[in-house]
């Protein structure tokens, strides 16, 4: 006879979802906990010591670097708040001429690398820039563009478009019947506007600007290519990076640490405070747009073009800047010339294959992993997918250079030995990127009810089986979008790269860096260019041909 | 012939007792109801069934067949979701193919025998439609031919009819109803509707807090109710107090706030109720043998019918339905008299 015993048959889940938290372990917990476990030890006794927090303290030059960066995260944060706020309440709320190119905002944050838009405001507003020398021709002298201005300014025209991609999403989802119930019960619009629509975006707000920030303390190319000699948290690791190179790694590990630290609390308190504030709304229609009219309509119109100009201005410079002729560091504007691309395409193609390759090998990986890893923790509940479900958000708080050096300094002796093969950049776009996926492939999982997956099972089809004969082909577009998203967001990667490769494995962005640290603006704009066409192309194809969206959950 | 037999079964989450001990039997081709309010574990039974949830303790027997333990695909049992469980990126034909599919049927069998079933729904000419591009109604059909065409060993149906509009939901019960006959299959079905469960049912299962309250075929579940919770559940009866009971043959003598009244049953003991339905009292002027004193509080035309209610002499209040054509028209404030049919009947309470 049966007795009462409880035999829970093992979830056939399982060993999938410990073989995804095991490559996490190995691929970001590990040499995370590698890294502080090094930046709190004397190298010379191995002995724990404080030491190198001591000397971060008592250094002038990082402590300024710490502030450098919560300056410059506070400013950005700010800036972007301020134009891309706005921005997506004019979109959500009123009709004008030409509204439609507003559409091609999001499309700019992901065909412009940071470090193309670097260059190219570098080629208008830098010391030689043609901006800056026509500004001057009628009396306006602008401050230098390296330091606190080139910083600013790119960073801010870079992430508002985060801002105003995830505010315009918050206000789509808003009730527009709240809004309604208010102006019935005797508000004013304005009255309305700060009563009732403020409140229920405020959580958006909040969510969007320590976005924001982190990215600003994350960014590399920016202060890098433009910091001069202000330095923040990302570049200074970089370059103690170097300087230690060979010898003692404590400073660049307590340099990372302090950063993981930095983003670990921004992320903490957008966790606590969200979670605290988030309504519970209706779905509902979101309020019809107001036609704009008369002078208004004029207004908006020009302000919208305007927005998508600058954000598209470095495409056209990087453009030009390809075919025109340069004598080293010297652009003769107005010329024309084949010879850049040439030289980027025959002579030295194999930062662009090195690219395709890494980019492609991290997709796929990413793309698979976050679909199983998503499916998991969406629809099966067990223990080592609440594990899962927080480890797989980590690589959010760290940014790409430190993540290049923790990788380094785990796989660079032992039983497996990476540090210097492709495997190992690989692998950081693959660890960076992949959040991003898990995030929409989830997305559309939420959507899917656990009813089909049971249909199937009732049908004759057993559990895994039936996840890929049902539950995939309805993923399908999702994945699909983030695929393609991993792979053109792979090959702009640069602050993971930079500390990961090794002659013979520059990639484009790489090269791009190079060549601009060199002067050479001219080759750079080549390889940008090409970097451009290369992220373009599939876009087009996915939109045009497998008809994605690919914009709606980034 | 038992086709189904749950035998003692339990299902707990932490510290509440979903499905309590549950004894039930199935017969072949019958056409069984689970019925109760939202909470009754009605649901997780028939998951049970269907091998989505496996029980802690008991039996589940199908055909002699212990399936107890048996994974959900191997159980060969046909499950209409509440939501209807399309496949959105299927075609209704292969959405309705799929079982057929897995079970290696040949093609030009599978293409036969998924165009009868769909005939069968009047679906055919909307084959090639996707789920998204179908009403509700359709949806639903489509998920019936789904379940049906593996010809399973038992139909189950999770409140299939809960998310059609109202007119829908009686066409649509024929229609399953016709079609389980046709088959001639087992087939269970869950619902919190009691006019669903009356007009399809051949028996029903009446659940409550995980235990059977009541087993019964609709026409007794709703003339002879065992409990105060049936009386209220199907029909929304009147539940009035009991003051004594006294046995006269199948009948009792029963003594309520205002006189006495012939009711059906025997007096029982520990708690017992009279369960008046509204359509079994009569509205009287004069006061005669049996009669209970009582006044109008309020009337309701409702068209076919008119609805009172009367303040009995301890204050409670009781809900009287007459016909329209035999509506006296009483005004609020009317002194009457209230006529209890020997119909009403002795409960639990």
């Amino acid at each position: 006879m049966m007795t009462a015993i409880r035999m829970r048959a093992p979830s056939p889940w399982l060993v999938p979802a410990l073989l995804c938290l095991l490559v996490l372990v190995a691929l970001v917990v590990w040499p995370l906990a590698a890294l502080f476990y090094q930046s709190a030890i004397d190298p010379q006794t191995g002995q724990a010591s404080l030491q190198g927090f001591q000397t971060f303290f008592n250094t002038p030059r990082y402590v300024q670097a710490f502030f450098n960066t919560l300056i410059l995260g506070a400013v950005s944060t700010t800036g972007t708040l301020l134009l891309g706020a706005p921005l997506a309440y004019v979109v959500a709320r009123y009709d004008f001429p030409g509204k439609t190119v507003v559409a091609l905002l999001p499309l700019a944050t992901i065909i412009l690398p940071d470090i193309v838009v670097s260059q190219a405001w570098l080629m208008l507003l830098g010391n030689n820039g043609i901006a800056r020398h026509a500004l001057e021709a009628v009396g306006i002298d602008l401050p230098s563009f390296y330091g606190w201005f080139g910083m600013a300014f790119v960073l801010i025209l870079n992430d508002y478009t985060y801002v105003y991609i995830g505010m315009l999403a918050a206000l789509k989802a808003i009730d527009g019947t709240i809004e309604e119930a208010a102006v019935n019960l005797g508000a004013s619009n304005l009255r309305r506007a700060l009563t009732v629509t403020l409140p229920v975006l405020a959580p958006a707000l909040l969510i969007n600007a320590m976005i924001v920030f982190t990215l600003a303390v994350d960014n590399f190319s920016i202060p890098m290519i433009l910091g001069g000699r202000v330095d923040v948290l990302s570049s200074l690791t970089y370059t103690t990076f170097l300087s230690e190179m060979g010898g003692n790694p404590t400073m660049q590990s307590v340099l990372a640490v302090v950063s993981v630290a930095l983003v670990g609390f921004v992320l903490f308190v957008q966790k606590r405070v969200v979670e605290r504030k988030t309504y519970q709304m209706q779905q509902g229609r979101a309020p019809q747009a107001i036609r704009a009219r008369g002078a208004a309509a004029v207004a908006l119109t020009s302000c919208a073009v305007l927005f998508v100009a600058f954000s598209m201005i470095p495409a056209v410079i990087v453009l030009i800047g390809a075919f025109t002729k340069a004598s080293g560091p010297v652009m003769q504007y107005g010329t024309f010339t084949l010879e850049n691309m040439e030289r980027a395409l025959r002579n030295a193609p194999e930062p662009i294959l090195n690219s395709l390759m890494l980019a492609s090998v991290a997709a796929v990986a990413g793309t698979c992993f976050a679909t199983i890893t998503s499916y998991l923790i969406v629809k099966k509940r067990m223990l080592a997918v609440s594990l899962l479900d927080y480890v797989v958000m980590l690589p959010l708080a760290i940014s790409g250079t430190v993540l290049g050096i923790a990788l380094i300094h785990t796989y660079n002796s032992g039983m497996i030995i990476l540090t210097g093969t492709w495997v190992i950049m690989a692998a950081a776009y693959f660890v960076r990127k992949v959040p991003f996926s898990i995030r929409s492939a989830s997305a559309s999982l939420y959507s899917i009810p656990d009813s089909i997956e049971e249909a199937s099972i009732n049908l004759g089809v057993p559990p895994v089986a039936s996840f890929f004969k049902v539950i995939l082909p309805v993923m399908k577009p999702a994945i699909l979008g983030a695929a393609i998203l991993m792979w053109v967001t792979s090959l702009a990667e640069i602050s993971a790269t930079i500390v990961l490769y090794y002659g013979g494995m520059e990639t484009m962005p790489i090269q791009m860096f190079r060549q601009i640290d060199a002067g050479y603006l001219a080759r750079a704009s080549a390889y940008g260019v090409i970097l451009m066409v290369v992220i373009i192309v599939p876009i087009y194809l996915a939109v045009r041909f497998l008809k994605l969206d690919l914009f709606s959950s980034r | 012939m038992a086709d189904i037999a749950i035998q003692g079964v339990v299902k707990r989450y932490g510290d509440t007792t979903i499905i309590d001990r549950l004894e039930l039997e199935i017969r072949h081709g019958e056409f069984f109801t689970l019925l109760g309010p939202s909470g009754c574990g009605k649901t997780t039974l028939l998951r049970m069934i269907a091998g989505f949830i496996i029980p802690d303790e008991g039996r589940l027997i199908l055909d002699k067949q212990d399936i107890t333990r048996m994974p959900a695909h191997k159980r060969e049992t046909g499950m209409v979701f509440q939501d209807y469980a399309l496949f959105p990126d299927k075609t209704v034909f292969d959405n309705v193919a799929y079982g057929l599919r897995v079970r290696k049927v040949p093609a030009p069998q599978i293409k036969q025998k998924v165009e009868r079933i769909l005939e069968r729904v009047e679906l055919g000419h909307l084959a090639q439609r996707y789920p998204g591009e179908l009403s509700g109604g359709q949806r639903q059909r489509v998920a019936l031919a789904r379940a049906l065409v593996i010809e399973p060993r038992v139909l189950l149906m999770d409140e299939p009819l809960s998310n059609l509009d109202a007119k829908l939901r009686i066409q649509m019960r024929d229609v399953i109803r016709q079609l389980q006959q046709e088959s001639n299959i087992t087939a269970i079905f869950v619902t919190h509707d009691q006019e669903e469960a009356l007009s399809m049912s051949d028996r029903i299962a009446l659940l409550r807090n995980g235990k059977i309250d009541q087993l019964d075929t609709p026409e007794g579940l709703y003339s002879r109710p065992r409990s105060a919770y049936a009386a209220d559940f199907i029909g929304a009866a009147n539940l009035l107090d009991v003051q004594h009971a006294q046995a006269q043959g199948e009948y009792s003598l029963v003594t309520i706030a205002g006189g006495r009244v012939l009711a059906c049953g025997a007096p029982m003991e520990g708690g017992q109720q009279l369960a008046a339905r509204p359509e079994h009292i009569s509205i009287h002027r004069e006061q005669a043998a049996d009669l209970i004193p009582a006044e109008v509080v309020y009337r309701r035309y409702l068209g076919f019918k008119a609805a009172y209610a009367m303040r009995m002499a301890d204050g409670k209040i009781v809900n009287v339905d007459v016909p329209a054509a035999a509506d006296p028209s009483h005004p609020a404030g009317t002194p009457v008299f209230l006529g209890f049919s020997p119909n009403c009947c002795l409960v639990r309470a």
